[in-house]
């Protein structure tokens, strides 16, 4: 197999190389993409499913809604809360979805 | 004809005499034999009798008169015998003979003193029997005279003579008694004495009745106030022998003397003993004269015996020597007690070596039994506390003090070498195995004995409560609930050994349990789950567990896992292992996203053709990639490392295929939990590595030179310290040294120089170095705690949102207490009104604007 590059040896021919990379198993972690990883209605992170959510163990459904000002809340909070208020509780400009996380 | 009239009288003679018999039936059996006898006369003398109609009484007269003459056949519907008449009437049929039914012509006379020399006669029979000499007439000959006086009114004499004469003679049997009451006679032979009078008196009784069963038959029967002869016999044996208070006194104080000694031991003439009881029973006072003495004796003996062998016995010892007297006693009365002494002496004895000592005997014993796990005599125990009063509510109570005495010892020890493996420095010292925990033994591994000590306790524990205690529900039940309050003694430390054994046994390399092993296993762990208050705990570090064994592929089997999952989900609910389930799925997905990606990158090399390098690295190595949804997996604190740069453009190629996939996400990498395959080439031959990432990290820098310092490949690497320091330590300082580190030593310092380790030797091909990722660090473990401490403050808010919810309106109390109902977690009050005030901050809820104590949900 192909040593690991010779990018980053300075000069160095592989065969000289005493450890060379075979395998790697990497492990990486996903999260929404959003400023505040805290939902500011129900004070829940928002990987975390909202309180309601839990409490009627719907934890599945409960996705993240971005919008066009970049907030980002759980999208059955947000829902709630544009039928008082069609602002964003953040920086009250109007809500406009900008997508839904899946 | 007169034939069968004999035999059914015989008949009726026959049952009446059972009856009888039925009540003397401790009358001996040469009794008997002399009633059998006579029985014989019997027979012949109504044979004889039916001969002479005139002498017969007349209500037999009737009877044998009218069988042999047909004539009298008018009598018969008054007489009842139908039958008879009837075939009679048949016999002849047509005959027209008339039948005149006339008087007797005179009454048959007796000569004049008839009456005195007949009695003279009687009465010489009976003074023979006394004197147990020879009767001079037949037996049948003075069965007929009574029967003949009887038949002439003379029956009342008759009884009242017999009566005197029997009085008589039992008067003078007195003084045999009395004479010598004065020279302290031997009480057994006094009993013996008593015991021929007796047995002499029962013989003549039978014999005079024998002779006057003709008076015991119509006289005594027709007078309801008459008693029979055998009863006018133990009457008058009653009132002049053994109511005299002496001969009483000296009997009974002669017979208690006598159980007495064979209590102690001895042997006894027990059929002494059993006429003379069958004797106060047939007089009728055995109740009053004896019983109450012997139970009171009874009751002297055991109060102080028990008290003696209770201080001077073990308790098993003393348990076994309970039975062996319950046990006499019951052969005791089998053999000559009354019955009716059954119950009131065998609750005495029972009451008095056992009812009375209760309490000591578990005290003393049932600590000491229960460890040496000594079944029997807890079987014996058991059986006999259950005989006693309150007997097994004591022995419950005590059983579940032994469990949570026995096991907070454990625990607490158990603890202590938890927190002694703790101290810095991890000293591994050899381990010194003392009783539950007494000793302090400095070892890492020492708190993971602790559950398997407590499984093997509740082995045991089953083990007894089978075996010995025929597995009361009760005893169960008290057993369940001392586990759970001893496990829940000391909060959170039990859950998390819990889970870490589990770990120790899901764990690849684990191979000393089959699948079916394995299976029973964590059914025995899930009954330990069951009895712990804290699941959440036990949740966090089972999740924190199972994520490494899933992504360092440590796993022992994944059905083992599921199993285990499914185990959990039974008992907590869905809720409960909803994100342990979520991280299976994520590991799921996983696999089919590296499958795409594994095509995407196929698809791009053949795609791009000018960019020949990255083509090239995308297939040189073997990559996989784990991706984790954040909340489902235990949080990593972020650590940023330096990765070489084809590792980086590695990430950097998933990375944007990843996220084009799926919007709105971010990827955080996560090296500590990466672990990479190296080729190595040393002198000696080349190897496979298995490590860590921070370890070929470190091994990767050795391509470029040697002789580095600690600071220096900190630096290179940025490695966090505590980290580095350990990984540093597994390569240099462990079984596998591929790098030499200078000034050798087990700890790593700053200024330390490592040298790459040419020389390397080592028998295997691969070797695996990265065991060190499977550690837990003393960071990890109380970053786990603190996040469960989090989690349950968002358990209480949605159990508070969930309750108010359907319950629209609650007083705080209420909804206290429903609360305290539904979390699995032990919470104090003042930390749930905290939650309350938060939420109704937040608008989830809000007080009563009378009532401050009453809360109202808003939707």
């Amino acid at each position: 197999m192909a040593d690991t590059g010779g990018d980053n040896g300075p000069g160095k021919k592989a065969a000289d190389k005493m450890f060379s990379l075979k395998k790697w198993n990497a492990v990486a972690m996903w999260s929404w993409d959003v400023e505040c990883d805290t939902c500011a209605i129900c004070r829940v992170q928002v990987m975390d499913a909202c309180l309601r959510c839990q409490a009627e163990n719907k934890q599945e459904d409960c996705v993240v809604v971005w919008g066009e000002c970049n907030h980002s809340f759980h999208n059955c909070c947000m829902s709630l809360w544009v039928k008082q208020n069609n602002r964003c509780p953040l920086c009250q400009q109007e809500w406009v979805v900008q997508r839904i996380g899946k | 004809m007169p034939f069968s009239n004999a035999t059914r009288k015989k008949a009726s003679h026959d049952q009446q005499d059972t009856e009888r018999s039925q009540r003397k039936r401790r009358v001996s059996g040469e009794n008997r034999q002399g009633l059998a006898g006579l029985k014989r006369h019997k027979q012949e003398d109504s044979d004889f009798c039916h001969s002479d109609p005139a002498h017969h009484s007349s209500s037999q007269m009737d009877e044998s008169v009218n069988s042999r003459k047909p004539n009298f056949s008018a009598l018969v519907g008054s007489n009842g015998l139908t039958n008879r008449a009837s075939s009679l009437a048949n016999s002849k049929p047509g005959t027209a003979k008339k039948l005149v039914i006339k008087n007797f012509k005179g009454k048959p006379k007796l000569h004049d003193n008839y009456k005195e020399e007949t009695w003279m006669k009687l009465r010489g029979a009976v003074d023979a029997i006394h004197k147990s000499t020879s009767i001079k007439y037949s037996l049948e000959e003075l069965y007929q005279a009574v029967e003949n006086m009887c038949s002439h009114k003379m029956a009342v004499m008759l009884y009242d003579s017999l009566k005197v004469v029997c009085e008589e003679h039992i008067k003078h049997q007195i003084t045999q008694f009395k004479g010598n009451s004065g020279d302290e006679l031997d009480s057994v032979l006094f009993l013996r004495k008593i015991n021929k009078c007796w047995q002499d008196h029962c013989r003549q009784m039978i014999m005079i009745r024998s002779i006057f069963l003709f008076l015991d038959r119509t006289y005594v029967l027709q007078n309801s106030m008459v008693s029979s002869l055998w009863d006018m016999g133990l009457d008058l044996f009653r009132q002049h022998i053994i109511s005299d208070t002496s001969v009483q006194t000296k009997t009974v104080d002669g017979l208690l003397l006598l159980i007495e000694r064979e209590r102690n031991g001895e042997m006894v003439d027990r059929s002494l003993l059993k006429s003379l009881l069958g004797m106060l029973s047939d007089l009728q006072i055995y109740k009053e004269a004896f019983e109450v003495r012997f139970l009171q004796e009874t009751e002297r003996l055991y109060a102080a015996e028990g008290q003696r062998l209770m201080q001077e016995r073990e308790i098993a010892e003393y348990l076994h020597h309970v039975d062996k007297r319950l046990e006499e006693e019951q052969d005791r009365l089998m053999f000559y007690m009354d019955q009716s002494t059954q119950k009131p002496l065998v609750s005495c004895v029972e009451k008095q070596l056992l009812g009375e000592h209760l309490v000591n005997i578990l005290q003393k014993g049932l600590h000491q039994l229960l460890d040496e796990n000594r079944t029997d005599d807890l079987k014996l125990m058991y059986n006999l506390f259950a005989k006693v009063k309150a007997g097994l509510e004591t022995l419950c109570q005590h059983w579940g003090d032994y469990i949570k005495k026995m096991s907070r010892y454990g625990i607490q020890g158990s603890a202590l070498n938890w927190f002694q493996s703790y101290l810095p420095g991890r000293k591994h010292c050899t381990s010194i195995n003392g009783s539950f925990g007494s000793t302090i033994v400095i070892n890492p591994e020492k708190d993971k004995t602790m559950v398997q000590e407590l499984l093997d306790f509740k082995d045991k524990v089953d083990n007894i409560l089978q075996s010995c205690f025929s597995s009361n529900e009760k005893f169960i039940n008290t057993m369940k609930e001392s586990f759970e309050t001893f496990i829940n003694k000391r909060l959170n430390k039990p859950a998390e050994l819990i889970a870490k054994y589990v770990d120790s046994k899901l764990r690849a390399g684990n191979k000393e349990a089959t699948e079916e092993e394995l299976e029973r296993m964590l059914d025995k762990i899930m009954v330990l789950f069951r009895f712990i208050h804290g699941k959440d705990v036990f949740e966090a570090f089972y999740k924190k567990d199972l994520a490494k064994r899933l992504l360092v592929g440590k796993s022992a089997s994944v059905d083992a896992e599921k199993s285990m999952l499914s185990k959990l989900k039974q008992e907590c609910g869905g809720a409960f292992t909803s994100k342990l389930e979520g991280m299976f799925k994520d590991m799921e997905l996983s696999r089919d996203i590296m499958v795409h990606f594994k095509q995407y990158a196929q698809h791009k090399a053949k795609g791009v053709d000018e960019h020949i390098q990255h083509q090239k690295d995308s297939i040189s190595i073997d990559l996989t990639v784990n991706i984790l949804t954040m909340g489902y997996w235990p949080t990593y604190i972020p650590m940023e490392v330096h990765l070489p740069p084809e590792m980086v453009r590695y990430q950097e190629i998933f990375k944007s295929f990843y996220l084009a996939k799926h919007s709105g996400r971010k990827l955080q990498w996560q090296p500590t939990l990466g672990h990479c395959v190296l080729r190595a080439d040393f002198r000696a031959g080349k190897k496979e590595l298995q490590v860590s990432l921070f370890q070929s990290l470190v091994l990767i820098m050795f391509n470029d030179g040697d002789g580095f310092t600690t600071e220096y490949i900190k630096q290179y690497t940025g490695i966090e310290d505590g980290e580095l320091r350990r990984t540093l330590q597994s390569l240099a300082c462990g079984k596998a040294r591929v790098i030499i580190k200078t000034p050798k030593g087990k700890e790593v310092e700053d200024g330390d120089q490592f040298h790459f380790n040419n020389d390397f030797k080592h028998k295997l091909y691969r070797i695996k170095i990265n065991q060190i990722q499977m550690k837990e660090t003393q960071e990890e473990n109380v970053n786990t705690t603190e996040r469960v401490f989090q989690d349950r403050q968002y358990q209480i808010d949605a159990a508070i949102v969930r309750i108010m919810k359907t319950r629209k309106t609650l007083t705080h109390t209420l909804l206290v207490s429903e609360l305290y109902n539904q979390l699995k977690f032990p919470v104090k009050p003042a930390d749930l009104k905290k939650r309350i005030e938060s939420l109704i901050d937040r608008d989830y809820m809000e007080r009563d604007k009378e009532n401050s104590n009453q809360y109202h949900y808003v939707a």
